[in-house]
């Protein structure tokens, strides 16, 4: 049993205990997509950068759109997005798409199942680490967001966390006092992931309806 | 009247069959790219690990005796039953005179049920700040820097495990299930070494806040320079309850391993190099059987049956040396394609340059591919030299 032993501990200490992770991918696209879209008969996966799709001035405008600036170390324009085109035969009839957000304990991954007309249809988490995870993760604070699009998000100030009563944004209800910084953190990465969608899945049909 | 040298000829008879020359020297070049990189791979493998090692920056690791090694009991048993050792080990370690410095580490895991879809172990590893940094003296700092004190609520991260987490200094991290929040208070540059992915917490704050005080998982031990390491072994073998681990033993297993994978590699590659001699000879012989008439009168003319062989010969050279040089150059500028397929098929492969292919291994490279030419042309040119000039001026071609 020495050999074995030595072996494992060998492939242990040398290769790390964590891979690094920059892009955000479905666990189980096989899976994820027959549960978001029960209709679905497949789907296609495309990869994108903002640096690839127009560098640094790109970056400009969803940064403007955004409302907030990329932080330097983690959201970088060289982040590689994975995104899901759901098909039912030859028809679209969804998106899949995540993308990471920097949370109060570690970086928190949100998923959004569009419908072709870029409206949510279901929103979850796919990584969140916080007390009031159990809260965060409960379907009915998904379901707030089902029905929402990109000009929702006009009435949400990202630097601020201000959102304009009234506003069907503001309907939106944090499930956990306590977790108000991943609160806020879930709804920039909403708004960040429309964004997202709009540029590089709708054709910017949403430009200048976000607000700023 | 101008004298053409046996040289001259041999050149022009492969420009008259370009294609066949062409797909000839192709077929060469691929057996000498595949022959550069699998021993270039041979000694950049050794290379990279043995500075992984190198750069844990210890040489002997002792842990506690049972199930064997807090790293694997972590994969095996979902970070639950490890074993551990009094921390009165380091005292004892420290009284032999080979011993330059020790440092002791608790591993400790937790599960995380938030962390993926059914959840996944997190890892901490507790670090003394006083010894741990001193023998880890090459970790540079992205940000920040070591903790306060031993029993500080902070963390260090490695550079990937800050960039999974997404992790800045100052930022928070939580304990999950321990409810414990601690402060980044660095972030490491990249190391290229298993502290990427490192946790690094305050071993004092780990022991007390998860109730192992007094315990340890393991001693990272460096040895000193004059220090007989397999005797510091075999003395550490007496104390009581600990299993020592060298860490040029995990490096020739590693290494017994990559043999298995590095003789089924150079047998592809001598398949290959068969196939390319095979094509060779074919090449070559083809030539000759065409010119059959030529090389009678060439004979008829004087030629004599050196000059003939010499003649083959050297467009056997030629080929080998024009094909050898394509694989040269080949190996050279896809070292880094190799590198990356080698990674993918071995499941470790250390962090440095897997594939190093140097001038010298270029050159040798290539008499290797000339020393095969030679051989492949015997027999060619040996059926040329002999041929007899009047029956083979009258025959139609064989």
């Amino acid at each position: 049993m020495k050999k074995p032993s030595i072996i494992l501990l060998a492939v242990f200490i040398l290769s790390g205990v964590l891979a690094a992770a920059v892009g955000c991918e479905l666990n189980d696209p096989d899976r994820d997509v027959k549960r978001l879209f029960p209709e679905s008969t497949g789907y296609r996966t495309l990869y994108a950068s903002i640096h690839e799709r127009g560098g640094a001035e790109l970056l400009a405008r969803i940064e403007r759109r955004l409302g907030d600036s990329f932080k330097g170390l983690f959201e970088t324009a060289d982040v590689p997005y994975t995104l899901y085109r759901i098909v039912k035969g030859a028809e679209t009839v969804g998106y899949i798409h995540g993308v990471n957000q920097k949370g109060r304990y570690g970086g928190i991954q949100v998923f959004l199942a569009l419908d072709p007309a870029g409206t949510i249809r279901a929103f979850y988490f796919q990584r969140l680490t916080n007390q009031n995870a159990k809260a965060l993760r409960a379907p009915e604070f998904g379901q707030q967001f089902v029905g929402l699009n990109l000009p929702d998000f006009a009435n949400y100030e990202v630097p601020t966390g201000r959102i304009r009563p009234g506003s069907r944004l503001a309907a939106i209800k944090n499930p956990a006092a306590a977790a108000e910084d991943d609160f806020r953190a879930s709804l920039r990465a909403v708004k960040k992931n429309l964004i997202l969608c709009d540029e590089f899945l709708l054709g910017n049909r949403f430009m200048g309806k976000e607000g700023t | 009247m101008k004298k053409i040298s046996v040289y001259q000829i041999a050149y022009k008879n492969l420009l008259r069959k370009r294609t066949r020359s062409l797909l000839t020297i192709v077929g060469i070049g691929l057996s000498a790219w595949v022959l550069a990189s699998l021993l270039g791979f041979n000694r950049g493998y050794e290379s990279a690990l043995k500075k992984d090692i190198d750069n844990m920056g210890f040489q002997v690791l002792v842990t506690a005796k049972g199930c064997p090694y807090e790293a694997a009991t972590l994969m095996l048993k979902g970070g639950t039953g490890l074993r551990y050792m009094s921390e009165g080990v380091v005292e004892d370690i420290l009284k032999h005179p080979e011993v330059e410095k020790v440092t002791p580490m608790l591993m400790q895991a937790v599960f995380d049920p938030e962390r993926g879809d059914s959840g996944a172990i997190s890892a901490y590893l507790g670090v003394d700040p006083a010894t741990f940094p001193q023998m880890k003296a090459f970790l540079k700092f992205k940000q920040g820097g070591w903790f306060s004190d031993s029993e500080a609520r902070q963390a260090v991260l490695g550079y990937e495990a800050a960039e999974l987490e997404q992790r800045e200094v100052g930022d928070m991290l939580l304990i999950p299930d321990k409810n414990i929040e601690l402060t980044v208070v660095g972030i490491l540059a990249r190391s290229g070494t298993q502290d990427d992915g490192t946790i690094f917490v305050p071993i004092r704050m780990l022991q007390k806040e998860f109730g192992e005080t007094g315990k340890l998982t393991a001693v990272g031990i460096k040895v000193d320079r004059r220090g007989d390491i397999a005797a510091l072994e075999n003395k550490l073998y007496d104390l009581p309850d600990v299993q020592v681990v060298s860490l040029a033993q995990v490096k020739n297993t590693i290494m017994s391993l990559v043999a298995t994978a590095k003789v089924m590699v150079l047998s592809i590659a001598v398949i290959a190099i068969l196939i390319a001699m095979v094509g060779v000879v074919n090449t070559i012989l083809m030539s000759v059987f065409e010119r059959v008439q030529e090389i009678g009168i060439m004979k008829s003319m004087g030629a004599m049956p050196g000059d003939i062989f010499r003649m083959i010969w050297t467009e056997t050279v030629i080929l080998c040396l024009l094909g050898g040089t394509l694989g040269v150059l080949l190996a050279f500028g896809l070292a880094k394609v190799t590198d990356l397929f080698v990674r993918r098929l071995l499941p470790y492969t250390p962090t440095g340059s897997l594939v190093i292919v140097g001038l010298g291994l270029g050159l040798t490279t290539l008499a290797i591919v000339i020393v095969i030419g030679l051989v492949s042309g015997v027999y060619p040119a040996w059926r040329a030299a002999r041929m007899r000039p009047l029956e083979s001026i009258r025959s139609e071609g064989e």
